[in-house]
């Protein structure tokens, strides 16, 4: 067994730093490569000897490599200590060995594995990029890059393989890295073919990786089990990395209890792979297993106590004890006690509504609870997604249980349509739970992307007469951009564009794409050819045979319809004129040139109907006719940016505001709902909302407004309770009506329209 | 009945131990007979005094600011000085000052409240303004000689924090938009501060009144809560020593008049509004159950002297119980 992968605790840590999400899967392949290449391919490994005892008699092992603890060479001094666990040993000698021999491009190799065998990634890194520095051709320093890239998800990773591979077509690590490349975006051929020879290697390492490869190929096809599995344990019956390294698989294409069921096999048979307890710990978490996945973290940190995502996710759930933790049929909620009064009743509302709204429209209702998480710290929730602060996403859906910032984790300013991305992440409960999570990545995305856009709470409201763009819902203009360059990847390889971006606005581009791709789909085929689409990937077609069989057209077709429908969406788009013109608009606010600023703002409206991003130019445009003295005209362009989906606070207000002054209150409790829903946590908007309510006799509503806002402390008790008492009163539930209305007064004994609604209540 | 008797009425209809600010000096006229009077009734200065801006948005908001805190002062009952732009230069402050010490009496109040940016070398607090900048110091002469008792000096300016020390005095609260000093950040304050004057929610006992004590509550918070919403650390934390409770600053509502004979209506609402104090102080003693049937009592019977109090104005509001409006109507 490769025991130069584990470790065990030595004298002190190493600096810690961090490293992507799922390293420390790779991190374990990456050892058992090189050892495997070390052990391998060398005659150069003067400690091979020692390693092979590893499978058959790990006691003799240690001896083995106790017996070069003194050796004259610090590198090899290096070697058997880091074999044994002892890491800081191990790196001191390896800072000597490279010391003794500043031109050796191996040995800066070997440091950089044992820093990614300690998380820290970007020291590994440091040390790769000095042996290639060292040595052009050094191959160990070149995959030893693309390990590094493998584990954040980077394109480049298969740049170097692709590499490598073109000087060395029989580099078996480099093949293992292929195939392990191919199979993370199910390119199922291209794997097999790469496995063919590392199946065969003569190391028993390499061909033991090459199974587990192998067998997760098997899984991923749903064939199993894998005849692989029987021979990899016959050759080594505790070879947990095996189950590890199928469980990877399922993890990254979201089957979240397959790879636990996988994770449980690794550790039953091989009970000190820490790295599977950690794993296995985060994905119990991911299901909703929260008792034994902290049983199970903390038993991956007793092992292994330098794993940052395991000590990140333990102290985060030692945070979590305070939480509240509210259930009911639809809906399993943990929130922050200081949110849990304003939020927890529009997150069961949002839920339910969209658990039923999308659910309808693909066929498949969940009968079961959605798990929701409300995280204030956006940290919090990135460690609790991934083990690691620093993603930049603002929601994650693990099949049932939805992640997500709360409202709190932004700030208003930053516009965070929290709401909208609740109901993109209940959407892909829907997905996810109507395939067997064996929906893609990218009809997962589009689905929510597109289930945003026309049923949200953010949704298009476009205006009968819409022509043209006007029509639809608009995306950035990178989008466009992208479509026009031809950069857009077709959709058998859409998915990509989510695990491996080329470049970091990829990303965001494929986002759209996939919502734009569904939306095509149900113009051009109905909505229920995305539900039938759905139904392939549970029967678990991969995508050109789930478009194939649902469409009844050939998927290159599909792109090539794709391709003229958004030539037609966004014919007029032009987003050079629209640029411009919010730069003249913008210059004009600045400088009081009010006519000259809203005449820019109406031709970059022309340019890219309902842009409502950071750069609209709707707000613009109503605050140069507000300036000019055209209320009306103002109040229509905020109108328009409202019903375009446009969620900006200050603009909501002010629209609510105009509303209210042009007598239209139906459209301004309209406007003060979507603000509300907003900004949930704003004591004023929900009491404003209150009172709206309550002046449209719906004091039901307006009484969870006032609770809500009762449960952010409000600054004036008095007030709080009085409303409380008003809503209550007019509910005929007066006893709440004389509770609260005597705590109001209670508080402020002079408050006259409590006194007045006390004799009311008494009358 | 003169105008003093008036005041004098609605100051006990509307609460005791309010006693700082009730009139402008010129509208106070002998009491009639039938009236209680009170012995030594104070009057209320404020000198408000905005300091430079430094950049235009800074100038208009302190501008601003100082106008809104000397409308409400004046609507209140004070007299009012206010400084501003070049005329708020350091022998201004000081002139008026003087000028208010010569006026006013042991028994007056005196609010001054300083707007705009502050700065503080290690040693001394300076506010800015156009020409020399007075230090902490010297304000803390120059109001040496004012004779008023109760005294409340503002500080709303960054580094205000470091004029607290120089500013302490038996009888004269000081509030300051900063903790410190050190916290030299342009502070939102004052803004704040301005704000409170004007909001309703400031008023937390509901007396139509907004004491210096409720608009730093009010300012406290909303800085606190600024900082919260925009991810920011706070740079500024606003401190108040001293009691700021006398100190009427603003009306949430105009004053109001009271005919002869709804005097005893007015000196029953005191009576009742005393019962409830005490009732509340009691609170541990008492089950819940008593202590709400209790106070349900009494406030139903201030709720019917208040109906009686208003039906004799013929000020009865509008009742907010019925729905104006329903749910489809838009246009």
């Amino acid at each position: 067994m490769i025991r130069s992968a584990r470790r065990l605790p030595g004298p002190e840590p190493l600096p810690s730093r961090t490293g992507g999400p799922l390293h420390a899967f790779l991190r374990r392949v990456g050892l058992g490569l090189v050892a495997g290449s070390v052990a391998v391919s060398a005659n150069a490994d003067p400690l091979a000897h020692c390693r092979v005892l590893e499978i058959a008699s790990p006691d003799a092992a240690r001896d083995c490599f106790r017996g070069h603890l003194a050796d004259p060479s610090p590198a090899l001094r290096a070697e058997a200590a880091w074999a044994l666990g002892d890491i800081q040993t191990a790196n001191a000698a390896f800072r000597r060995a490279a010391q003794a021999s500043p031109g050796d491009a191996t040995v800066r190799v070997r440091w950089g594995e044992l820093f990614l065998s300690t998380y820290q990634v970007a020291d590994a890194e440091n040390l790769f990029s000095e042996a290639v520095a060292l040595d052009a051709d050094n191959v160990a320093a070149k995959l030893g890059l693309a390990r590094v890239a493998l584990g954040r998800f980077e394109a480049r990773a298969k740049q170097i393989v692709d590499g490598v591979l073109a000087e060395n077509p029989d580099n078996i690590e480099a093949q293992l890295l292929f195939a392990r490349l191919a199979l993370e975006v199910g390119d199922i051929e291209a794997a097999r073919q790469s496995l063919r020879a590392p199946l065969a290697a003569e190391d028993i390492l390499l061909r033991l990786e090459a199974m587990a490869l192998a067998a997760a190929l098997d899984h991923m096809l749903g064939s199993v089990p894998s005849a692989w599995e029987t021979k990899a344990l016959e050759i080594h019956p505790g070879y947990g990395e095996l189950f590890e390294t199928v469980s990877h698989f399922y993890i990254i294409t979201r089957r979240y209890r397959e790879a636990i069921a996988q994770l449980e096999r690794a550790v039953e048979i091989d009970p000190e792979l820490w790295s599977a307890h950690a794993t296995l710990g985060i994905n119990l978490l991911r299901v909703n297993r929260f008792d034994e996945g902290r049983r199970t973290l903390a038993k991956a940190h007793d092992g292994d106590p330098y794993n940052v995502e395991v000590v990140n996710t333990l102290r985060l759930l030692d945070s979590l004890d305070g939480w509240d933790a509210l259930a009911d049929d639809q809906v399993i909620l943990r929130i922050h006690p200081d949110e849990a009064g304003a939020l927890s009743g529009y997150v069961r509302t949002l839920v339910a509504d969209a658990v039923k709204t999308v659910g309808e429209r693909y066929g498949f209702v969940p009968d079961y609870p959605v798990v929701v998480e409300l995280y204030p710290r956006h940290q919090d929730f990135a460690v609790r997604t991934s083990g690691l602060p620093g993603i930049g996403v603002l929601g994650v859906a693990f099949g049932d249980v939805v992640l997500m910032d709360s409202p709190s984790a932004r700030s208003f300013d930053e516009g965070f349509d929290w709401a909208s991305a609740l109901w993109h992440e209940v959407a892909h409960v829907v997905t996810l739970g109507a395939t067997d999570n064996l929906v893609s990545r990218w009809f997962s995305e589009g689905v929510s992307v597109v289930e945003e856009w026309q049923t949200g709470p953010s949704r298009l409201q476009a205006v009968d007469a819409a022509v043209g763009p006007a029509r639809y819902r608009a995306v950035p203009l990178a989008v466009v951009e992208a479509h026009r360059e031809a950069e857009m990847l077709p959709v058998a390889v859409l998915d990509e564009g989510f695990i491996r971006p080329r470049h970091p606005g990829q990303v965001m581009v494929s986002y759209n794409q996939a919502g734009l791709l569904c939306e095509f789909i149900a113009q051009a085929h109905g909505q229920a050819a995305l539900a039938r689409i759905l139904d392939a990937y549970r029967d678990g077609k991969d995508t050109v045979d789930a478009l194939e069989a649902a469409l009844q057209i050939p998927h290159g077709a599909v792109d090539e319809a794709f391709s003229a429908y958004l030539d037609e969406r966004f014919a007029g788009v032009d987003p050079a004129a629209f640029e411009a013109a919010m730069q003249e608009a913008v210059d004009a606010v600045s400088t009081g040139a009010w006519a000259v600023a809203a005449d820019a703002a109406r031709r970059a409206i022309a340019s890219y109907p309902n842009a409502i991003g950071e750069s609209s130019p709707y707000p613009l445009l109503a605050q140069a006719e507000m300036h000019q003295g055209n209320r009306t005209a103002a109040v229509d362009a905020l109108m328009r940016y409202w019903r375009a989906g446009g969620r900006s606070p200050r603009a909501l207000a002010r629209l609510a505001d105009g509303l209210a002054d042009a007598q239209r209150p139906g459209d301004a409790l309209a406007v003060h709902r979507s603000l509300a829903l907003t900004t949930p946590l704003s004591i004023d908007r929900r009491l404003r909302l209150g009172d709206d309510l309550l002046a449209f006799g719906k004091p039901r509503e307006a009484l969870q407004e006032y609770l809500a806002a009762k449960s952010l402390k409000p600054h004036d008790t008095a007030d709080a309770h009085y409303r409380l008492a008003r809503a209550y009163h007019r509910l005929n539930e007066s006893e709440d009506a004389r509770r609260h209305v005597l705590l109001a007064l209670e508080i402020a004994p002079r408050f006259r329209d409590a006194l007045s609604l006390l004799l009311e209540i008494n009358r | 009945m003169t105008r003093r008797a008036l005041h004098v009425v609605t100051m006990l209809a509307a609460g005791a131990g309010i006693v700082a600010i009730l009139g402008r000096a010129d509208e106070i006229e002998a009491p009639p007979d039938n009236v209680p009077t009170e012995p030594g009734r104070s009057h209320a200065r404020v000198l408000v005094v905005t300091g430079l801006g430094g950049e235009p948005d800074f100038a208009r908001a302190f501008a601003l600011q100082g106008d809104a805190c000397a409308r409400h002062a004046e609507a209140a009952g004070a007299t009012v000085t206010l400084l501003k732009a070049e005329a708020a230069n350091r022998e201004a402050i000081r002139n008026a000052i003087g000028t208010i010490a010569r006026e006013s009496a042991e028994t007056d109040a005196f609010v001054v409240q300083l707007i705009g940016h502050g700065t503080f070398d290690g040693e001394h607090y300076r506010f800015n303004v156009p020409g020399p900048d007075p230090t902490a110091l010297e304000l803390a002469a120059w109001l040496k000689t004012v004779t008023a008792k109760r005294q409340l000096a503002v500080i709303a300016t960054s580094a205000s924090g470091a004029a607290q020390e120089p500013l302490r005095r038996e009888g004269r609260a000081v509030i300051t938009a900063t903790r410190h000093g050190r916290e030299r950040n342009a502070s939102l304050f004052g803004g704040f501060w301005a704000e409170a004057l004007d909001a309703s929610a400031a008023d937390l006992d509901k007396d139509e009144r907004i004491s210096a004590d409720e608009a730093f509550r009010f300012a406290e918070r909303a800085v606190a809560s600024y900082y919260e919403d925009q991810q920011r650390i706070a740079t500024e934390h606003p401190r108040l020593e001293g009691d700021a409770q006398p100190f009427i600053l603003a009306r949430t509502a105009p004053e109001e008049t009271l005919e002869p004979a709804s005097v005893h209506l007015a000196s029953r609402v005191d009576e009742l509004t005393a019962a409830i104090d005490a009732l509340r102080a009691d609170r541990r003693v008492l089950t819940d159950d008593d202590y709400f049937e209790k106070l349900q009592e009494l406030l139903l019977e201030l709720a019917q002297v208040d109906q009686e109090l208003r039906a004799k104005r013929q000020d009865l509001p509008t009742s907010d119980l019925v729905a104006p409006f329903q749910e489809g109507d838009t246009r």
